[in-house]
């Protein structure tokens, strides 16, 4: 059985904006599971879904085995939700927030004093017990959303763009907690994010999202070898640099193999060493100045730039 | 159980944000204290002997219309920051949610009430209500705040912020105020005007509430009546207010 079975799922909201158009996939048990995509590419909306915020237009959704829209009451219970705006109430205590999440579950007061005593340290939450919430800052405050969400001890925990704007000791904290979230609790968490790095070193399963349908799922590994291709790195200090370089480039390369990306020209290649030392010797007979070549193995960015800007690269 | 949980967080919300509080009550006790002594000078005329005594009963509406209107923009707080989505995704009934907030704002209605009332004794208003009143006047005024605040729970989910909220509750608010027996007897009002202030279910319970509080008592016909309407109106007002919970689910 899967944490979460999703079956063609279209949403069209009713100002005609089709957010998601017959979208599929698979969430195993207790696996940490990422959701990648561009800004609209429907990621919220999907996750406004799972948690029964929204219902789709059509399509099934299966989440522990249990109808979402027949037994949502059941399915309430078993889920949490940190959404990208914290949703703490300023008018409450730290402690007084996580009672107020245990009562909404129905979490017996010695059980919920008990749960919360333990979130509060495995959150490292201790010494801003005596603060006012409002004064607590982004880090803290989203520390605080997920602890409280875990009151309930959710067998699903979405997390939508946890970790944005944190510094990067919040979200170090943030991904340690992520992981014993799974490890300690055995909770499935469903994220989403725009930081790769983040998806790559967390989970267990990716899933890369464009315009409202699944373009790949798979391991962080399969995603990574997708493209049996590696990569030729240039760069370059200048954009008249780069705009030369294209411009002989595409006389040689199929466009399509062809990114621009900041000052760097990135080339995809599957025979490395002839495309290097072709590149090389254009450069040099066309006198065009470059800060560096190098071969590299396809990233998870490359990955998803790849599955995501297909556009773009044709542009080049 | 879930209605006292989501009542009791609204209530620390409320006192939390006690500005709420004297705002909603300052026009009211502005009212009872300036406007009645100046004006009363001028009512002695139309046979009204204490003045104070007899707007109270129209500035408790006056009250409840005010302190409901303010529940609407809890609503706007905790969309922005606060825990309105999550509540959303609980495991309790839109139900519990809707009827939590609208006892917070009949509550704090009461406890404004209260305080318009101990404010009108310095004004030498006597209430002539024996308990049967008192608890009458009670079911009135829960009655009335029930409905304005189920109304104002339903506006605040349509409109798009605080500013456009307060501008349209203030033009359903005052003329109601104003179209009712609050500050004035209608015996000498005629035409359109008199038509407007008697189809204005508010007239007929503040009227209710001033026989009450001035004589001790009112005719049965007419407490009936009041407690019909405002079960029907309470109702849909409900009804209208949870609906509209529903629909922010179903964008």
């Amino acid at each position: 059985m899967y944490a979460i079975e999703t079956e063609n799922i279209i949403k069209q909201y009713k100002n005609g904006v089709q957010a998601l158009s017959g979208l599929s996939i698979y969430v195993k048990n207790n696996e940490i599971f990422s959701l990648l995509g561009e800004n609209g590419a429907g990621k919220s909306t999907l996750i406004r879904i799972l948690t029964t915020y929204l219902r789709p237009t059509s399509g099934k959704v299966i989440m522990l085995g249990k109808n979402i829209y027949t037994e949502s009451k059941w399915v309430r219970e078993q889920i949490a939700c940190v959404a990208q705006q914290t949703s703490i109430d300023m008018h409450l205590s730290l402690e007084e927030n996580m009672l107020f999440q245990s009562r909404l579950y129905k979490i017996p007061k010695i059980e919920a004093i008990k749960r919360m005593k333990k979130l509060i340290y495995d959150f490292g939450l201790e010494r801003y017990k005596k603060y006012p919430v409002s004064s607590y800052s982004g880090g803290v405050k989203r520390r605080l959303d997920i602890a409280l969400n875990m009151m309930s001890k959710p067998q699903i925990l979405f997390l939508d763009e946890p970790t944005v704007g944190m510094d990067i000791q919040s979200r170090n904290f943030m991904w340690k907690m992520m992981k014993q979230i799974r490890d300690e609790f055995k909770t499935t968490i469903f994220f989403t994010t725009h930081y790769l790095e983040e998806a790559d070193s967390l989970s267990d399963s990716i899933c890369i999202m464009k315009d409202g349908k699944i373009v790949k799922q798979g391991t962080p590994l399969e995603l990574r070898l997708l493209f049996q291709e590696n990569i030729i790195r240039l760069k370059f200090s200048t954009d008249t640099e780069i705009r030369k370089c294209i411009e002989i480039l595409t006389h040689f390369f199929p466009p399509k193999k062809i990114l621009i990306r900041n000052s760097e020209i990135i080339i995809h290649s599957q025979d490395i060493q002839l495309y290097m030392k072709h590149v090389i010797s254009l450069l040099v007979e066309q006198n065009i100045p470059f800060q560096g070549i190098e071969s590299i193995q396809p990233t998870l960015e490359d990955v998803f730039l790849r599955l995501t800007q297909r556009e773009q690269e044709e542009c080049v | 159980m879930s209605v006292f949980t989501i009542l009791n967080k609204n209530i620390k919300w409320r006192f939390h944000n006690a500005f709420t509080i004297v705002i909603t009550i300052l026009q009211p006790i502005l009212w009872l204290v300036l406007y009645s002594a100046v004006a009363g000078q001028t009512m002695k005329n139309t046979g009204i002997e204490n003045y104070t005594a007899f707007i109270l009963s129209g500035l408790i509406i006056l009250v409840s219309f005010s302190t409901c209107s303010s529940s609407g923009i809890m609503n706007y707080m905790m969309k922005s920051d606060g825990s309105f989505y999550r509540i959303l995704i609980a495991p309790i009934r839109r139900s519990s949610i809707v009827l939590g907030q609208l006892l917070e704002a009949v509550l704090c209605t009461f406890f404004e009430v209260g305080i318009m009332c101990v404010i009108s004794l310095f004004f030498s208003v006597k209430f002539s209500a024996g308990i049967m009143g008192v608890f009458l006047i009670f079911i009135l005024v829960f009655m009335t705040a029930f409905f304005m605040a189920g109304l104002a729970y339903r506006i605040s989910l349509i409109l798009p912020n605080e500013a456009v909220y307060e501008t349209v509750m203030n033009a359903i608010v005052l003329p109601i105020f104003f179209l009712s027996t609050a500050l004035f007897k209608t015996e000498n009002v005629s035409g359109v005007l008199k038509v407007a202030i008697n189809i204005n279910p508010f007239t007929h319970v503040i009227n209710v509430l001033r026989e009450l509080i001035l004589n001790g008592t009112v005719e049965l016909s007419n407490i009936v009546f009041v407690l019909l309407i405002f079960v029907l109106m309470g109702s849909i007002s409900f009804i209208w207010a949870l609906n509209g919970l529903k629909k922010e689910l179903s964008l």
